[in-house]
């Protein structure tokens, strides 16, 4: 049996004052980190932490913004129930999210994957890729909304070469959504890009080298090795993107302004005009802990699902 | 000499450094008895204007003239969140479709006190129609800057290509005789009759023309069911979509009229003098007409902006400035400025003379406003009217693509716009309750 060398200090042995140990976040290391962290802290709490305590109070307020406030206690949520437009911008969202998110992270895991093959150049390439990414949405925008122009649009020119007669993307029932996401994954997959390509290269070789001693094929080296490997990034990916999916705006509001009709009226978009341009703070808030809370639950998901589908090799 | 800065003073100096900008920033401000004053600015010229207001304030009323310039899409969500924080200037500029809603919330403070205390200030001097936008709930919130009817544009070198007599400069052509011109001088993809913008803001003059309102007088419920409307409606939207005298439309967001006109192959567009500073680059003649008549006549939209002041402005020398203050940005000396720089109609009749030619028929917006020829309706708007234009913007445009009939868009929108009728009054009983 181990015995404890370092006992308690007992009571033939009193502490000398001095030796009065000093509380933990009060020693000069733990000062140092949380003077490190402050900035950040400070961020935290005045720009999300305390906007999302406000939204909360704010929910159960009718407030036009000018005028003082009245309590509306949680008559603000209650209309969130016969609000066509809200559900319609809800369903918007999550379709916009079902098609972005799986299609962002296979293009960006499959030119990661290109870009791991130790091509010439590679970092002109990888350059040239992370570019969408760090152009602003606006700029980015309006150069989509010119590709899919009818008539004159590149996008329709390309498909006229197949034969193919293009809709009208942006103005369409069908394809002003499916418009919206080819321009968003085109616009963030560097993100998952790079993420990927720093998870590939951290892969060790002898594992690849193991696999193919045991006679793996390329894809069972994928399915076996690689995805395993890959999962924490991809797991980072996933939980990133949906997040930023269901946060989607800039682009709706520039190439449809929601429409037509309320096609491309997304939650963010939604909350944005109850709130600032028809002044409905409280409800506008209501929608906003909706949208929170639904982030929240998807993530929660996710985490719960992570312990058994990601691999930390550790 | 030199001395070596150690990590820990140099982190010091930073650290100092970035307190003093921090706090440099935070009080840099306006200095006190200075002339704010809040509008929008888009472009180049549009600043030099507002430059030239500026030094005019100065020279008028003696004290610094601290204006806050703000691209036109981004003014309303600055101006709130200044009239919020308590930040905004002494006075503030706004679209006439807004003052109703600033003022239904207490956002403004009504004008009549400090106009009946002022024997120098002559309301009377404004075009009716500018004062009926600047008013809300009988009282006078705002004093008009710029105030102008709806008119025809339409391509003179076009029309004289085509062989077709140019229109009248003063009597208003019948809305068949305009369809049949506008069918005539249509050659797709080549050559188009006429553009306007997919939204409500152009299809009210069509209906203001044919009798017909997008509500009420009262403001109680929607009448864009009514005959009337109708009937206006469905004739735009057939030029759009049956007759095909429109250029295609490629995008609902970016669809401009004044674009389309630019390229000098549409015969006619819809707009306001606003866009003759705009049209003046064309590379052919053109001039303007009254708006097509309809049923009641040629009366299409009259619009306008005003200054305002908000109500946070304390009583006293704040107030005393911020009254001298607009009456000097509303003072026919500063809209002669912007009249002579071609920004728009003024709103006083004693500036009108500074809006001059070309085009060669630009008297006829003065005209009309007084009544000599045609006529104009002003625009109606809720103290909602985001909303409503928000609703309208969702499925109106949908009948210009020929996606949805005019009836059914119009049967979906009664009943959700009835809803915010029903809000406009709820806010005119709140707004009349805090006697504002």
């Amino acid at each position: 049996m181990a015995v404890d060398t370092v006992s308690a200090p007992t009571a033939t042995a009193p502490p000398h004052p001095a030796s009065k140990p000093t509380p933990r976040w009060r020693n000069r290391e733990s000062m140092t980190a949380w003077l490190f962290i402050l900035p950040s802290l400070i961020g935290f709490l005045v720009f999300t932490a305390g906007p999302v305590v406000a939204a909360g109070v704010i929910s159960l307020l009718d407030w036009n913004l000018f005028s003082s406030p009245t309590w509306a206690g949680l008559s603000n949520f209650a209309r969130l129930g016969p609000d066509p437009t809200f559900w319609s911008a809800l369903g918007n969202t999550a379709y916009f999210t079902f098609l972005s998110v799986p299609l962002t992270i296979l293009v960006s895991l499959l030119l990661a994957l290109l870009l791991n093959q130790g091509l010439h150049r590679i970092a002109v390439f990888r350059s040239l890729l992370l570019l969408p990414y760090a152009t602003i949405t606006v700029a980015v925008a309006f150069v989509w909304i010119w590709l899919y122009i009818p008539h004159d649009g590149l996008v329709n020119a390309v498909l006229g070469v197949f034969g193919i007669t293009g809709p009208a993307w942006l103005i369409s029932d069908n394809w002003a959504m499916p418009a919206l996401v080819v321009m968003s994954v085109w616009k963030s997959f560097g993100f998952g890009m790079v993420v990927f390509l720093a998870g590939l290269q951290a892969i060790p070789q002898q594992l690849y080298e193991a696999a193919r001693v045991d006679g793996s094929s390329a894809w069972q080296s994928f399915r076996n090795v690689t995805l395993p490997m890959l999962s924490p990034a991809l797991f980072f990916v996933i939980v990133t993107s949906i997040i930023g999916s269901f946060q989607v705006f800039d682009q709706a509001l520039i190439m449809t302004n929601g429409g037509p009709g309320t096609r491309t009226t997304t939650l963010v978009m939604y909350i944005y005009r109850t709130g600032f341009e028809n002044y409905d703070q409280g409800y506008a808030a209501a929608q906003s802990l909706v949208l929170f809370a639904f982030i929240v639950v998807i993530t929660a998901a996710q985490f719960l699902m992570q312990r058994r589908l990601v691999h930390y090799d550790n | 000499m030199h001395q070596r800065l150690s990590r820990r003073s140099f982190l010091e100096l930073t650290g100092l450094a970035g307190l003093g900008a921090a706090v440099a920033g935070c009080s840099s401000g306006p200095p006190a008895g200075a002339a704010t004053w809040a509008m929008w600015s888009s472009s180049a010229a549009e600043k030099k204007v507002w430059e030239d207001f500026s030094k005019y304030v100065e020279q008028q009323l003696k004290v610094k003239s601290v204006p806050t310039l703000t691209p036109s899409n981004g003014y309303p969500t600055k101006l709130d969140l200044q009239l919020v924080s308590g930040t905004a200037g002494l006075v503030t500029a706004i679209n006439g479709t807004l003052i109703p809603t600033y003022a239904a919330r207490g956002a403004h403070r009504p004008l009549d006190d400090l106009i009946e205390a002022d024997p120098d200030f002559d309301l009377d001097d404004f075009y009716q129609p500018s004062r009926r936008i600047s008013s809300f709930n009988q009282k006078t919130y705002a004093i008009g800057f710029d105030v102008a009817p709806t008119v025809m544009y339409y391509n003179k070198t076009l029309l004289q290509k085509a062989g077709v007599d140019l229109p009248s400069r003063t009597e208003p052509m019948s809305w068949a005789t305009f369809r049949d011109l506008a069918i005539e001088l249509t050659k797709p993809p080549d050559q188009y009759g006429f553009t306007c913008a997919p939204a409500i803001d152009d299809l009210v003059s069509w209906i203001y023309c044919a009798g017909g309102n997008v509500m009420n007088d009262q403001a109680t419920r929607s009448t864009l069911g009514d005959p009337e409307a109708m009937e206006a409606l469905q004739f735009v939207i057939d030029l759009f979509v049956k007759d095909k005298v429109t250029p295609p439309i490629k995008n609902l967001v970016s669809e401009s009229s004044s674009s389309n006109f630019m390229q000098g192959n549409v015969a006619f567009m819809q707009n306001g003098p606003w866009q003759v500073v705009n049209i003046r680059k064309a590379k052919f003649d053109w001039d303007v007409i009254p708006f097509p008549a309809g049923a009641v006549g040629s009366t299409p939209r009259v619009s306008g902006s005003s200054f305002a002041i908000p109500s946070g402005v304390r009583e006293g020398a704040d107030l005393d400035l911020a009254w001298k203050l607009l009456k000097t940005l509303t003072s026919t000396g500063a809209l002669d400025i912007y009249a002579k720089a071609g920004r728009n109609n003024p709103a006083r009749l004693s500036a009108g003379s500074a809006f001059q030619p070309p085009p060669d028929n630009l008297g006829i917006v003065q005209q009309i406003l007084a009544g000599k020829i045609a006529g104009g309706h002003a625009f109606d708007v809720t103290t909602n009217w985001n909303q409503v234009k928000q609703l309208l913007g969702q499925d109106l445009p949908r009948t210009f693509l020929g996606q949805v009939t005019v009836a059914d868009a119009i049967a979906g929108l009664t009943p959700r716009l009835d809803v915010l009728m029903r809000q406009h009054q709820d806010n005119i009983r709140q707004a009349t309750a805090r006697k504002g």
